[in-house]
C-alpha cells in the first residue's frame, strides 16, 4: 500500500494548481495523471488566455502548462508525480486504486483532490458513429499534440468557445473550415473569437443543426438544416456541405465517476454541465477530506479551474495541519478571483448553477 | 496529413518507426500513438462494431470512449488513441470482442 | 447581429470608432470588443493609460483616443485578437491598417494581398508595408497594410492570395490591369473617357468591346455611382480595324 498525504487525481490546470498550493503549504503530494505528461487540455491550447494577470491572461495555454509545472518543480522534494497512471477506483475507506503500466497499485491518502476534468458530449443524428466524426477535443489532440491534420474540409458543430477555438486552430494547421453551425439562435462562445473567425470568411450559422451524415466508410457529406424558435427543423432549408471531418463541440460533462463511487452527494445542475458534487466554500465535498477542482466541479473556463485548484490545494493542506503562512490572504484572494471571473454576464449561468451546489 | 509548419507550435518529429497494419508496412514517428500514426497515413477506419458491423474510427483521442479498440501484437482491445507506437508493432483490425487467454 | 453571425453591426462599429479628426492625426487603436467578458490585458498592457481603468474585469475597454499613441502593445496582448491600429495620416490617399495575424506563411514585405472585411469578403488590394514579429509579441505577428483611406474602418483581415493582382486584366488590347485601373481611379480619374485617355484602354483593336463594361463597373463601385448616370465614351468610326488601302481606294461607286 502506497501512502501519501494528499492525492490529486488529474494533472490538468486544476490538478496542477492544487498540487502547487498544497505542496507550497508544506504537504506531501502525489499527483496522478492518466496521460504520459502533465498539463491536461492546456497542452492543446495555442491561443492566449482571457482573464487577468493572475490567471496568466495573454499567455498561451500550452505555455501555462509549462509555467505550472515549473512552479511545481520547486517542491519536488515533497511531490510525487505519477504519469500513465489512471485512478480506477476510490473506496469508502478512502483507498485509491491505480493502474499504471499494467500494474495495480493501492494508495492510502489522507486527503484527496479530484480534478478529473470532463468528457465531451455527443450528439444524435443518423450515421453519427461514422469515422470522420470526432469530438472537437479529439481533433485538437490529433493536431496540436501529434501534429496530424484530421482531414481537409471540416464542419464544426457548436459555436461555444471550444468550437470557435478549435475552428481557429484548424485554420492555423492549414485545414479548411467550411462552416460552424449551432442549434442555438445565438453564438455561445466569446464574440471576439467568433469575429476573428468570421473575418476569415467562415460562416457561422446559428439556428442550424445536423440532419444527416453521408459517406461509405467515412464521412463525405453532411446535410444541415435550419431550426425554428422551438428548435424544430424547418422543411426545405436543407443544404449539403462537403466535408470529410465533422467536429462535435456541443459541451462537456463533468467526469465524476470517482465521486459517485465514494459516495459524495451529487446533484444534476444543467448550468454546470451535468451531475456535480455538493461542496462548501473550501471546495470540500459532502465527504470530509474529499475535495474537488476544475471541470469535475462544474464546467467552466480553465482560468477558474486553476483558481479552484489553488483553493482546493490550500484548504486540503490546511485540513492536515499544513497552514500556509498567509493562508487567510491566499484563500481570500482565490475567492476574489473566482468572484471576479464569474461576475459578468457570461458568469451568470455559472453562478446560478453554483447556488444549487454550494453549502 | 502531417502539419508541416505551424504558427504557434513546433513539433519535434521523433525517429521514424516502422509497424504493420493488417499485414502492410506503415511508418510513424516516435511520440505518435497508434491511432495518430494510422490517421497520418490516411487510415480512418480502425475497426467495425460488433453487432451491426459499422465502421469505427477514433472519436475522443484521450482514452474515454471505445471507438479505437484494435488488436496490437496479438492483444485485443488496445485503446490505440492513447497507446504509444513502438517499432515493429503488429497492429490488426480486431475481429470480435477478443478472447481471454 | 453580432450574436448570431459574429459580424458586428454598423452601430457596434460606430461606437468604437475614433473621430475622423483623430484618425487623420496619426495611429490610433480601434478596439472591437463588444461583449462583457472577464478579460483585461488591453488595460493592463497599456503604458500610456489610454485604456480607461477596469472597475470590474468584465468591463468593456474604453479608449482615450487622445492618450493613445497607436503603439500596438495592446494588439498583441488581446487574447481575442480584436484590436487594430489605424493610421490615416499615412499618405494623401492611403491609410495604414495593422492586423494581428497568427498564420503561416506570412506575406512578404512589399507584396500585395487581398484585404478582407469583417465578413471575410474581398474589399481591395492592399500592400504589405511592414511585418512586426518581435519576441515580445510571442508569436502574434502584426501585419501593416496600406489601403485606400475610405477602407480603413472596413479592412480587418487579409488573404495572402492577391485576388486583385496585376494578373487580372481589364483591357487585353492595351494591357491595363485591375491594379492599374484602381490606382488611376484613386488618383482622381473619374470617367471612362478619362481612363481611356490616360491608359489607352478602349483605344486598341477591339475598341473597348472587352474592357468598357469592366471599367464602368469598377468606376461605379469605387465612386459610388449608378451606371445609368455615368457618361459614356464618345463613339467614332470605324468600329473595327480596316485596311488603310480600303480607305485610300475610296468608294468605287462615288
Amino acid at each position: 500500500m502506497k501512502m501519501t498525504e494528499i492525492a490529486i487525481v488529474g494533472g490538468g490546470p486544476a490538478g496542477l494548481s492544487a498540487a502547487v498550493s498544497a505542496a507550497a503549504s508544506g504537504a506531501r503530494v502525489t499527483l496522478i495523471e492518466r496521460d504520459d505528461h502533465l498539463g491536461g487540455q492546456l497542452k492543446k491550447q495555442t491561443h492566449m488566455f482571457f482573464g487577468s494577470k493572475k490567471q496568466y491572461a495573454s499567455t498561451r495555454g500550452v505555455d501555462i502548462a509549462d509555467i505550472l509545472q515549473e512552479q511545481l518543480a520547486k517542491y519536488k522534494d515533497r511531490v510525487e508525480i505519477m504519469t500513465d497512471a489512471t485512478v480506477i477506483g476510490i473506496y469508502e475507506d478512502g483507498i485509491l486504486t491505480i493502474e499504471q503500466n499494467n500494474k495495480y497499485i493501492k494508495m492510502q491518502p489522507q486527503r484527496i483532490v479530484v480534478a478529473t476534468g470532463a468528457s465531451e458530449k455527443f450528439l444524435t443524428f443518423p450515421n453519427n458513429d461514422m469515422p470522420g466524426i470526432y469530438g472537437a477535443g479529439a481533433v485538437q489532440t490529433l493536431m496540436n499534440v501529434y501534429g496530424v491534420k484530421p482531414g481537409n474540409n471540416v464542419l464544426m458543430v457548436g459555436a461555444g468557445n471550444i468550437g470557435l477555438i478549435v475552428s481557429y486552430q484548424l485554420m492555423q494547421a492549414g485545414v479548411t473550415v467550411k462552416a460552424i453551425i449551432d442549434a442555438a439562435p445565438r453564438i455561445g462562445g466569446y464574440l471576439v473569437h467568433a469575429s476573428k473567425i468570421r473575418r476569415m470568411g467562415i460562416p457561422i450559422l446559428t439556428s442550424h443543426t445536423v440532419k444527416y451524415a453521408h459517406g461509405k466508410d467515412s464521412l463525405e457529406k453532411v446535410t444541415i438544416c435550419k431550426l425554428d424558435e422551438k428548435f424544430q427543423p424547418i422543411p426545405g432549408t436543407e443544404q449539403d456541405i462537403e466535408a470529410d471531418v465533422m467536429c462535435i463541440s456541443v459541451g462537456l460533462s463533468p467526469l465524476a465517476e470517482l465521486l459517485w463511487q465514494i459516495g459524495c452527494k451529487m446533484t444534476f445542475v444543467p448550468e454546470l454541465g451535468g451531475h456535480v458534487p455538493l461542496r462548501n466554500g473550501e471546495m470540500e465535498t459532502s465527504l470530509k477530506g474529499i475535495y474537488i477542482a476544475g471541470d469535475v466541479a462544474g464546467i467552466e473556463e480553465a482560468s477558474s479551474a486553476m483558481v479552484e485548484g489553488r483553493l482546493a490545494g490550500l484548504c486540503a493542506a490546511k485540513g492536515l495541519g499544513y497552514e500556509a503562512e498567509n493562508y487567510e490572504d491566499l484563500r481570500k484572494d482565490c475567492l476574489e478571483q473566482l468572484n471576479s471571473l464569474r461576475s459578468g454576464p457570461v458568469g451568470e449561468k455559472i453562478l446560478k448553477g453554483l447556488s444549487k451546489v454550494t453549502a | 496529413m502531417r502539419i508541416e509548419e505551424h504558427p504557434i507550435l513546433s513539433f519535434k518529429k521523433g525517429e521514424k518507426i516502422k509497424f504493420s497494419f493488417d499485414g502492410e508496412e506503415y511508418e510513424g514517428f516516435e511520440g505518435d500513438t497508434i491511432a495518430s500514426a494510422l490517421h497520418a497515413a490516411g487510415v480512418k477506419v480502425l475497426g467495425h462494431s460488433h453487432n451491426h458491423n459499422r465502421p469505427r474510427g477514433f472519436y475522443c483521442a484521450i482514452g474515454n470512449c471505445s471507438s479505437c479498440l484494435m488488436t496490437v501484437d496479438g492483444e485485443p482491445n488496445v485503446r490505440t488513441c492513447t497507446e504509444k507506437l513502438k517499432s515493429g508493432m503488429v497492429v490488426e483490425t480486431q475481429k470480435g470482442k477478443g478472447v481471454l487467454k | 447581429m453580432l450574436q448570431n453571425t459574429g459580424i458586428p453591426t454598423k452601430e457596434d462599429i460606430a461606437g468604437v470608432t475614433p473621430s475622423l479628426e483623430r484618425r487623420s492625426k496619426g495611429p490610433v487603436a480601434v478596439i472591437e470588443c463588444y461583449q462583457k467578458i472577464p478579460c483585461n490585458p488591453c488595460y493592463t498592457s497599456c503604458k500610456f493609460g489610454a485604456i480607461k481603468e477596469f472597475k470590474d474585469i468584465n468591463d468593456r475597454p474604453e479608449v482615450d483616443f487622445d492618450k493613445c499613441t497607436g503603439c500596438g502593445q495592446c494588439v498583441v496582448n488581446c487574447p481575442g485578437l480584436s484590436i487594430f491600429i489605424i493610421d490615416e495620416s499615412y499618405s494623401d490617399k492611403e491609410a495604414l491598417v495593422k492586423i494581428p495575424y497568427e498564420f503561416l506563411p506570412l506575406p512578404g514585405e512589399g507584396s500585395f494581398v487581398t484585404a478582407l472585411n469583417r465578413e471575410g469578403e474581398p474589399v481591395c488590394r492592399a500592400k504589405v508595408v511592414k511585418i512586426q514579429n518581435a519576441k515580445y509579441q510571442d508569436r502574434t505577428p502584426v501585419v501593416s497594410l496600406t489601403v485606400p483611406k475610405e477602407y480603413s474602418m472596413e479592412v480587418r483581415f487579409f488573404n495572402i492570395e492577391d485576388y486583385f493582382s496585376d494578373n487580372t486584366y481589364v483591357c487585353r488590347c492595351e494591357e491595363l490591369t485591375m491594379g492599374e485601373l484602381r490606382d488611376l481611379i484613386r488618383m482622381g480619374y473619374r470617367s471612362v473617357d478619362e481612363i481611356k485617355r490616360i491608359s489607352r484602354a478602349g483605344m486598341g483593336p477591339c475598341q473597348g468591346r472587352t474592357c468598357r463594361q469592366l471599367i464602368m463597373q469598377e468606376l461605379a463601385k469605387a465612386t459610388n455611382q449608378d451606371m445609368k448616370d455615368m457618361p459614356m465614351t464618345t463613339f467614332r468610326p470605324p468600329v473595327k480595324t480596316i485596311k488603310l488601302g480600303a480607305l485610300l481606294g475610296g468608294d468605287k461607286d462615288e
